[in-house]
Protein backbone atom coordinates (compact mmCIF):
# COMPACT_ATOMS: atom_id res chain seq x y z
CA UNK A 1 0.00 0.00 0.00
CA UNK A 2 1.67 3.03 -1.08
CA UNK A 3 1.06 6.29 1.60
CA UNK A 4 -1.52 8.99 0.50
CA UNK A 5 0.95 11.20 2.19
CA UNK A 6 4.47 11.22 2.70
CA UNK A 7 6.33 14.04 4.23
CA UNK A 8 10.31 14.75 4.85
CA UNK A 9 11.93 16.97 6.23
CA UNK A 10 9.07 19.76 6.10
CA UNK A 11 10.26 23.45 6.68
CA UNK A 12 8.23 26.66 6.21
CA UNK A 13 8.79 30.04 7.13
CA UNK A 14 6.71 33.22 7.70
CA UNK A 15 10.13 36.20 7.12
CA UNK A 16 12.07 35.02 10.19
CA UNK A 17 9.55 32.54 11.96
CA UNK A 18 9.58 29.20 11.36
CA UNK A 19 5.78 27.76 10.94
CA UNK A 20 6.73 24.63 10.67
CA UNK A 21 10.36 22.85 11.54
CA UNK A 22 11.54 19.30 10.29
CA UNK A 23 8.39 17.58 9.77
CA UNK A 24 8.43 14.13 8.77
CA UNK A 25 5.13 11.75 8.71
CA UNK A 26 3.33 9.51 6.44
CA UNK A 27 -0.42 8.95 6.42
CA UNK A 28 -1.54 5.15 4.66
CA UNK A 29 -5.03 4.89 3.16
CA UNK A 30 -7.68 3.85 5.64
CA UNK A 31 -6.90 6.29 8.07
CA UNK A 32 -8.38 8.73 10.21
CA UNK A 33 -5.55 11.13 10.97
CA UNK A 34 -6.01 13.94 13.94
CA UNK A 35 -3.75 16.94 13.52
CA UNK A 36 -3.85 18.09 17.17
CA UNK A 37 -1.96 21.58 18.55
CA UNK A 38 -2.47 25.03 20.43
CA UNK A 39 -3.85 27.90 18.61
CA UNK A 40 -0.58 29.09 16.07
CA UNK A 41 1.16 25.54 16.57
CA UNK A 42 1.19 25.43 12.81
CA UNK A 43 -2.09 23.06 12.06
CA UNK A 44 -3.26 25.36 8.99
CA UNK A 45 -0.17 25.99 7.79
CA UNK A 46 0.43 22.59 7.76
CA UNK A 47 -2.73 21.63 6.06
CA UNK A 48 -2.13 24.96 3.77
CA UNK A 49 1.42 23.02 2.09
CA UNK A 50 -0.58 19.87 1.60
CA UNK A 51 -2.95 21.51 -0.95
CA UNK A 52 -0.27 22.98 -2.43
CA UNK A 53 -1.58 26.74 -0.89
CA UNK A 54 1.95 27.16 0.82
CA UNK A 55 5.38 26.19 -1.07
CA UNK A 56 7.38 24.25 1.68
CA UNK A 57 11.05 23.04 1.52
CA UNK A 58 11.69 19.20 1.81
CA UNK A 59 10.11 16.69 0.37
CA UNK A 60 6.50 16.84 0.09
CA UNK A 61 3.93 13.99 -1.44
CA UNK A 62 0.61 13.94 -1.28
CA UNK A 63 -1.68 11.20 -3.80
CA UNK A 64 1.72 10.83 -5.46
CA UNK A 65 2.09 14.92 -6.58
CA UNK A 66 4.13 17.84 -5.57
CA UNK A 67 1.43 19.94 -4.23
CA UNK A 68 2.39 23.23 -4.72
CA UNK A 69 3.56 22.80 -8.32
CA UNK A 70 0.69 20.20 -9.08
CA UNK A 71 -2.34 21.84 -7.52
CA UNK A 72 -5.09 21.70 -9.91
CA UNK A 73 -4.77 18.08 -10.59
CA UNK A 74 -4.38 17.14 -7.08
CA UNK A 75 -7.53 19.11 -5.78
CA UNK A 76 -9.30 16.58 -8.18
CA UNK A 77 -8.56 13.92 -5.98
CA UNK A 78 -8.88 15.65 -2.68
CA UNK A 79 -11.77 16.84 -0.12
CA UNK A 80 -10.85 20.15 1.81
CA UNK A 81 -12.76 22.36 3.96
CA UNK A 82 -10.32 25.25 5.04
CA UNK A 83 -10.83 26.85 8.41
CA UNK A 84 -12.42 29.64 7.16
CA UNK A 85 -14.70 28.26 4.70
CA UNK A 86 -18.19 29.60 4.20
CA UNK A 87 -20.92 28.61 1.32
CA UNK A 88 -22.41 31.91 -0.55
CA UNK A 89 -25.67 33.16 1.58
CA UNK A 90 -27.90 34.01 -1.51
CA UNK A 91 -27.59 30.22 -2.87
CA UNK A 92 -29.78 27.56 -2.21
CA UNK A 93 -28.23 23.74 -1.26
CA UNK A 94 -29.90 22.29 -4.86
CA UNK A 95 -27.64 25.17 -6.64
CA UNK A 96 -24.60 24.56 -4.85
CA UNK A 97 -24.79 21.17 -5.92
CA UNK A 98 -25.19 22.60 -9.55
CA UNK A 99 -22.46 24.78 -9.03
CA UNK A 100 -19.78 22.05 -7.66
CA UNK A 101 -20.80 19.43 -10.70
CA UNK A 102 -19.58 22.33 -13.03
CA UNK A 103 -16.26 23.44 -11.05
CA UNK A 104 -15.15 19.47 -10.04
CA UNK A 105 -15.03 16.60 -12.40
CA UNK A 106 -15.02 13.65 -9.39
CA UNK A 107 -18.24 15.24 -8.01
CA UNK A 108 -21.25 13.46 -8.04
CA UNK A 109 -24.61 15.62 -6.77
CA UNK A 110 -26.73 12.38 -6.87
CA UNK A 111 -24.36 11.51 -3.64
CA UNK A 112 -24.50 15.06 -2.41
CA UNK A 113 -28.09 15.23 -2.69
CA UNK A 114 -28.59 11.47 -1.37
CA UNK A 115 -26.12 12.73 1.62
CA UNK A 116 -27.90 15.82 2.22
CA UNK A 117 -31.19 13.81 2.61
CA UNK A 118 -29.29 12.37 5.59
CA UNK A 119 -29.51 15.88 7.16
CA UNK A 120 -32.52 18.17 8.33
CA UNK A 121 -31.69 20.49 5.50
CA UNK A 122 -33.50 20.87 2.18
CA UNK A 123 -32.56 20.89 -0.91
CA UNK A 124 -34.36 24.16 -1.53
CA UNK A 125 -33.35 25.80 1.05
CA UNK A 126 -31.05 29.33 1.03
CA UNK A 127 -27.77 28.86 2.84
CA UNK A 128 -28.71 31.62 4.58
CA UNK A 129 -31.56 29.74 6.53
CA UNK A 130 -29.31 27.80 7.64
CA UNK A 131 -28.04 27.51 11.40
CA UNK A 132 -24.39 27.08 11.65
CA UNK A 133 -24.25 23.29 12.44
CA UNK A 134 -26.55 22.59 8.65
CA UNK A 135 -24.02 24.33 6.98
CA UNK A 136 -20.99 22.61 8.13
CA UNK A 137 -23.52 19.30 7.34
CA UNK A 138 -24.04 20.87 4.15
CA UNK A 139 -20.32 21.55 3.41
CA UNK A 140 -19.07 18.28 4.38
CA UNK A 141 -21.96 16.40 2.12
CA UNK A 142 -20.43 18.45 -0.64
CA UNK A 143 -17.06 17.74 -0.69
CA UNK A 144 -17.86 13.72 0.70
CA UNK A 145 -19.79 13.66 -2.75
CA UNK A 146 -16.41 14.10 -4.36
CA UNK A 147 -14.58 10.75 -5.62
CA UNK A 148 -11.59 11.67 -3.57
CA UNK A 149 -8.90 9.74 -1.72
CA UNK A 150 -7.92 11.93 0.89
CA UNK A 151 -9.90 14.07 2.78
CA UNK A 152 -8.57 17.37 4.59
CA UNK A 153 -10.49 19.07 6.91
CA UNK A 154 -9.37 22.57 9.24
CA UNK A 155 -11.10 22.63 12.14
CA UNK A 156 -14.22 21.59 11.01
CA UNK A 157 -16.81 21.40 13.96
CA UNK A 158 -15.06 24.88 15.73
CA UNK A 159 -18.43 26.98 17.24
CA UNK A 160 -20.94 23.93 16.64
CA UNK A 161 -23.04 22.63 19.70
CA UNK A 162 -22.74 19.14 20.40
CA UNK A 163 -25.58 17.79 18.79
CA UNK A 164 -23.94 19.07 15.66
CA UNK A 165 -20.32 17.87 15.99
CA UNK A 166 -22.01 14.30 16.56
CA UNK A 167 -23.83 14.40 13.36
CA UNK A 168 -20.82 16.12 11.65
CA UNK A 169 -19.02 12.89 12.81
CA UNK A 170 -21.37 10.52 12.17
CA UNK A 171 -21.70 11.13 8.75
CA UNK A 172 -18.04 11.60 8.26
CA UNK A 173 -17.59 7.38 9.27
CA UNK A 174 -20.79 6.35 7.79
CA UNK A 175 -20.23 8.04 4.71
CA UNK A 176 -16.28 8.54 3.99
CA UNK A 177 -14.44 5.85 6.62
CA UNK A 178 -14.42 2.94 3.95
CA UNK A 179 -11.05 1.42 4.84
CA UNK A 180 -9.54 2.87 2.04
CA UNK A 181 -10.29 6.47 1.95
CA UNK A 182 -8.39 8.95 4.90
CA UNK A 183 -8.95 11.77 6.33
CA UNK A 184 -7.03 14.31 8.13
CA UNK A 185 -8.82 16.28 10.54
CA UNK A 186 -7.33 19.09 12.58
CA UNK A 187 -8.22 20.58 16.02
CA UNK A 188 -7.28 21.27 19.44
CA UNK A 189 -10.27 20.25 21.12
CA UNK A 190 -9.06 16.70 21.57
CA UNK A 191 -11.17 14.96 23.51
CA UNK A 192 -14.04 15.32 21.29
CA UNK A 193 -12.47 13.34 18.67
CA UNK A 194 -9.96 10.75 20.46
CA UNK A 195 -12.00 7.72 20.05
CA UNK A 196 -12.64 8.57 16.52
CA UNK A 197 -8.74 8.75 15.64
CA UNK A 198 -6.32 5.84 14.40
CA UNK A 199 -3.22 7.89 14.12
CA UNK A 200 -2.23 11.24 15.94
CA UNK A 201 0.29 14.13 14.38
CA UNK A 202 0.76 16.25 17.08
CA UNK A 203 2.61 19.86 17.07
CA UNK A 204 4.12 22.38 18.83
CA UNK A 205 5.80 25.77 17.88
CA UNK A 206 5.83 23.84 14.50
CA UNK A 207 7.68 20.90 15.94
CA UNK A 208 6.48 17.80 15.37
CA UNK A 209 5.92 16.08 18.90
CA UNK A 210 4.11 12.94 18.58
CA UNK A 211 3.27 10.92 14.59
CA UNK A 212 1.64 7.58 16.42
CA UNK A 213 -1.38 5.21 15.99
CA UNK A 214 -3.60 5.06 18.90
CA UNK A 215 -2.48 1.18 19.16
CA UNK A 216 1.36 2.51 19.82
CA UNK A 217 0.53 5.18 21.94
CA UNK A 218 -1.21 2.50 24.09
CA UNK A 219 1.68 0.05 23.95
CA UNK A 220 4.31 2.97 24.14
CA UNK A 221 2.52 5.58 26.93
CA UNK A 222 1.67 3.66 30.35
CA UNK A 223 -0.45 5.77 32.90
CA UNK A 224 -0.94 4.50 36.54
CA UNK A 225 -3.52 5.52 38.51
CA UNK A 226 -2.51 5.23 42.19
CA UNK A 227 -3.28 6.26 46.06
CA UNK A 228 -2.06 9.56 47.61
CA UNK A 229 0.50 7.51 49.86
CA UNK A 230 2.04 6.44 46.24
CA UNK A 231 2.40 9.92 45.28
CA UNK A 232 6.29 10.58 45.96
CA UNK A 233 7.43 7.28 44.62
CA UNK A 234 5.75 7.97 41.38
CA UNK A 235 7.22 11.48 41.25
CA UNK A 236 10.43 9.88 42.17
CA UNK A 237 10.22 8.05 39.08
CA UNK A 238 10.17 11.08 36.66
CA UNK A 239 6.68 10.82 35.05
CA UNK A 240 6.12 13.06 32.07
CA UNK A 241 3.29 14.42 33.53
CA UNK A 242 1.24 14.19 37.19
CA UNK A 243 -2.66 14.64 36.66
CA UNK A 244 -5.85 13.95 38.50
CA UNK A 245 -8.27 10.84 37.86
CA UNK A 246 -11.42 10.36 39.15
CA UNK A 247 -10.74 8.99 42.76
CA UNK A 248 -6.87 10.04 43.17
CA UNK A 249 -3.94 10.46 40.80
CA UNK A 250 -2.20 9.12 37.95
CA UNK A 251 1.39 9.80 36.59
CA UNK A 252 1.81 9.34 33.27
CA UNK A 253 5.36 7.56 31.89
CA UNK A 254 6.57 7.46 28.33
CA UNK A 255 7.87 3.44 28.51
CA UNK A 256 7.25 1.14 30.83
CA UNK A 257 7.97 2.85 34.65
CA UNK A 258 10.70 0.41 36.87
CA UNK A 259 8.68 -2.75 38.17
CA UNK A 260 8.50 -1.00 42.08
CA UNK A 261 6.83 1.48 40.55
CA UNK A 262 4.42 -0.23 38.43
CA UNK A 263 3.20 -2.43 41.63
CA UNK A 264 2.04 0.54 42.96
CA UNK A 265 -0.30 1.52 40.82
CA UNK A 266 -3.45 0.78 37.98
CA UNK A 267 -2.26 0.82 34.87
CA UNK A 268 -5.21 3.45 32.73
CA UNK A 269 -5.66 3.58 29.37
CA UNK A 270 -3.39 7.23 28.38
CA UNK A 271 -5.83 9.28 27.43
CA UNK A 272 -4.86 11.70 24.26
CA UNK A 273 -5.43 15.30 26.07
CA UNK A 274 -3.42 14.22 29.13
CA UNK A 275 -0.97 13.52 26.84
CA UNK A 276 -1.02 16.41 24.36
CA UNK A 277 -0.30 18.89 27.82
CA UNK A 278 2.73 16.43 28.52
CA UNK A 279 3.90 16.97 25.46
CA UNK A 280 2.95 20.24 24.56
CA UNK A 281 3.44 22.59 27.69
CA UNK A 282 6.58 21.21 28.36
CA UNK A 283 8.96 20.99 25.60
CA UNK A 284 12.20 20.70 27.16
CA UNK A 285 10.85 17.20 27.95
CA UNK A 286 10.50 16.91 24.24
CA UNK A 287 13.92 17.31 23.56
CA UNK A 288 15.06 14.91 26.00
CA UNK A 289 13.14 12.53 24.88
CA UNK A 290 14.18 12.62 21.42
CA UNK A 291 17.73 13.08 22.00
CA UNK B 1 -19.88 12.35 23.86
CA UNK B 2 -19.81 8.58 24.78
CA UNK B 3 -18.21 8.07 28.17
CA UNK B 4 -15.56 5.55 28.09
CA UNK B 5 -13.52 5.39 31.30
CA UNK B 6 -10.28 5.40 31.72
CA UNK B 7 -9.48 1.50 33.07
CA UNK B 8 -9.93 -0.83 30.05
CA UNK B 9 -9.36 -0.20 26.43
CA UNK B 10 -12.10 1.31 24.22
CA UNK B 11 -12.53 -2.43 22.51
CA UNK B 12 -12.95 -3.97 25.48
CA UNK B 13 -15.37 -1.08 27.08
CA UNK B 14 -17.55 -1.81 23.62
CA UNK B 15 -17.28 -5.26 23.37
CA UNK B 16 -18.87 -5.72 26.96
CA UNK B 17 -21.78 -3.13 25.87
CA UNK B 18 -22.44 -5.43 23.01
CA UNK B 19 -22.30 -8.67 24.90
CA UNK B 20 -24.85 -6.80 27.70
CA UNK B 21 -27.35 -6.19 24.73
CA UNK B 22 -26.64 -9.72 23.86
CA UNK B 23 -28.09 -10.76 26.99
CA UNK B 24 -30.78 -8.12 27.11
CA UNK B 25 -31.91 -9.69 23.76
CA UNK B 26 -31.63 -6.66 22.00
CA UNK B 27 -28.98 -8.46 19.58
CA UNK B 28 -30.97 -11.54 18.19
CA UNK B 29 -29.22 -14.84 18.08
CA UNK B 30 -28.95 -16.23 14.24
CA UNK B 31 -29.97 -12.41 13.34
CA UNK B 32 -26.79 -10.20 11.54
CA UNK B 33 -24.67 -7.75 13.77
CA UNK B 34 -24.69 -4.88 13.11
CA UNK B 35 -22.41 -3.36 10.76
CA UNK B 36 -18.59 -1.92 11.69
CA UNK B 37 -19.55 1.25 10.43
CA UNK B 38 -22.83 1.53 11.97
CA UNK B 39 -21.66 0.56 15.19
CA UNK B 40 -18.81 3.09 14.54
CA UNK B 41 -21.17 5.70 13.74
CA UNK B 42 -23.60 5.18 16.13
CA UNK B 43 -20.66 4.67 19.61
CA UNK B 44 -18.48 7.50 17.53
CA UNK B 45 -15.34 5.46 17.30
CA UNK B 46 -12.70 4.74 14.98
CA UNK B 47 -13.77 1.51 12.27
CA UNK B 48 -10.77 -0.36 13.80
CA UNK B 49 -11.72 -0.04 17.30
CA UNK B 50 -14.74 -1.66 16.70
CA UNK B 51 -13.38 -4.44 14.60
CA UNK B 52 -11.06 -5.00 17.21
CA UNK B 53 -14.54 -5.23 19.85
CA UNK B 54 -16.16 -7.63 17.02
CA UNK B 55 -13.24 -9.94 16.72
CA UNK B 56 -12.90 -10.36 20.93
CA UNK B 57 -16.61 -11.06 21.16
CA UNK B 58 -15.75 -13.67 17.96
CA UNK B 59 -13.11 -15.43 20.57
CA UNK B 60 -15.45 -15.91 23.26
CA UNK B 61 -17.96 -17.93 20.64
CA UNK B 62 -20.69 -15.71 20.54
CA UNK B 63 -20.33 -15.03 16.74
CA UNK B 64 -20.07 -16.74 13.51
CA UNK B 65 -19.30 -16.03 9.63
CA UNK B 66 -21.37 -16.78 6.88
CA UNK B 67 -20.09 -16.40 3.85
CA UNK B 68 -21.11 -13.22 1.79
CA UNK B 69 -23.03 -12.19 4.62
CA UNK B 70 -20.77 -11.14 7.26
CA UNK B 71 -21.31 -11.33 10.69
CA UNK B 72 -24.10 -13.17 12.73
CA UNK B 73 -24.91 -13.63 16.52
CA UNK B 74 -24.55 -17.25 17.06
CA UNK B 75 -27.21 -19.17 18.26
CA UNK B 76 -26.25 -20.34 21.89
CA UNK B 77 -24.48 -17.11 22.64
CA UNK B 78 -26.72 -15.71 25.32
CA UNK B 79 -26.26 -19.18 26.87
CA UNK B 80 -22.93 -19.09 26.58
CA UNK B 81 -22.52 -15.36 28.27
CA UNK B 82 -24.93 -16.27 30.83
CA UNK B 83 -23.07 -19.20 31.81
CA UNK B 84 -19.73 -16.81 31.99
CA UNK B 85 -21.49 -14.45 34.03
CA UNK B 86 -22.64 -17.15 36.27
CA UNK B 87 -18.92 -18.46 36.72
CA UNK B 88 -18.05 -15.04 37.54
CA UNK B 89 -20.00 -14.12 39.75
CA UNK B 90 -20.16 -17.27 41.83
CA UNK B 91 -15.80 -17.92 41.75
CA UNK B 92 -15.15 -13.79 41.76
CA UNK B 93 -18.27 -11.47 43.71
CA UNK B 94 -20.02 -14.11 45.66
CA UNK B 95 -17.14 -14.58 48.10
CA UNK B 96 -16.78 -11.26 48.44
CA UNK B 97 -20.47 -10.73 49.10
CA UNK B 98 -20.48 -13.12 51.55
CA UNK B 99 -17.42 -11.91 53.38
CA UNK B 100 -19.33 -8.64 53.86
CA UNK B 101 -22.89 -9.69 54.91
CA UNK B 102 -21.06 -11.67 57.32
CA UNK B 103 -19.50 -8.91 58.69
CA UNK B 104 -22.15 -6.67 58.64
CA UNK B 105 -24.29 -9.90 60.46
CA UNK B 106 -26.65 -10.37 57.62
CA UNK B 107 -28.38 -13.58 57.64
CA UNK B 108 -30.83 -14.85 54.54
CA UNK B 109 -33.60 -14.22 56.47
CA UNK B 110 -32.80 -10.55 56.66
CA UNK B 111 -33.05 -10.24 52.85
CA UNK B 112 -35.89 -8.98 50.62
CA UNK B 113 -36.50 -12.16 47.91
CA UNK B 114 -39.70 -11.20 46.58
CA UNK B 115 -39.04 -10.12 42.63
Amino acid sequence: MQALIEAQGLNLHYGRKQALDDLSFAVQPGRVVGLLGHNGAGKTTLMKALVGLHAAQGRLSVLGRDPFHDRVALLEDLAYIPDVAILPRWATVSQLITLMSGLHPKFSADRARALIRRTSVGLGDPVKNLSKGMVVQVHLALVAAIDARLMVLDEPTLGLDVLSRKAFYEMLIDEWCDGQRSVLISTHQVEEIETLLSDVLMLNEGRLVLSLSLEDIDRRFVALGHDPAAADAMAAAHPLLRYRVQGGSAALFDGAPPPEVAALGQRLRPSLVDLFVALTRRPEINRTQEG
Amino acid sequence: MQPWHQQLPIYQQLADQLAARLLDGELTEGEPMPSVRNLASRYLLNPLTVSRALQALDEDGLLEHRRGLGLYVRPGARDRLRQAARQRFLADEWPALRARLQRLGISEHDLDWTL
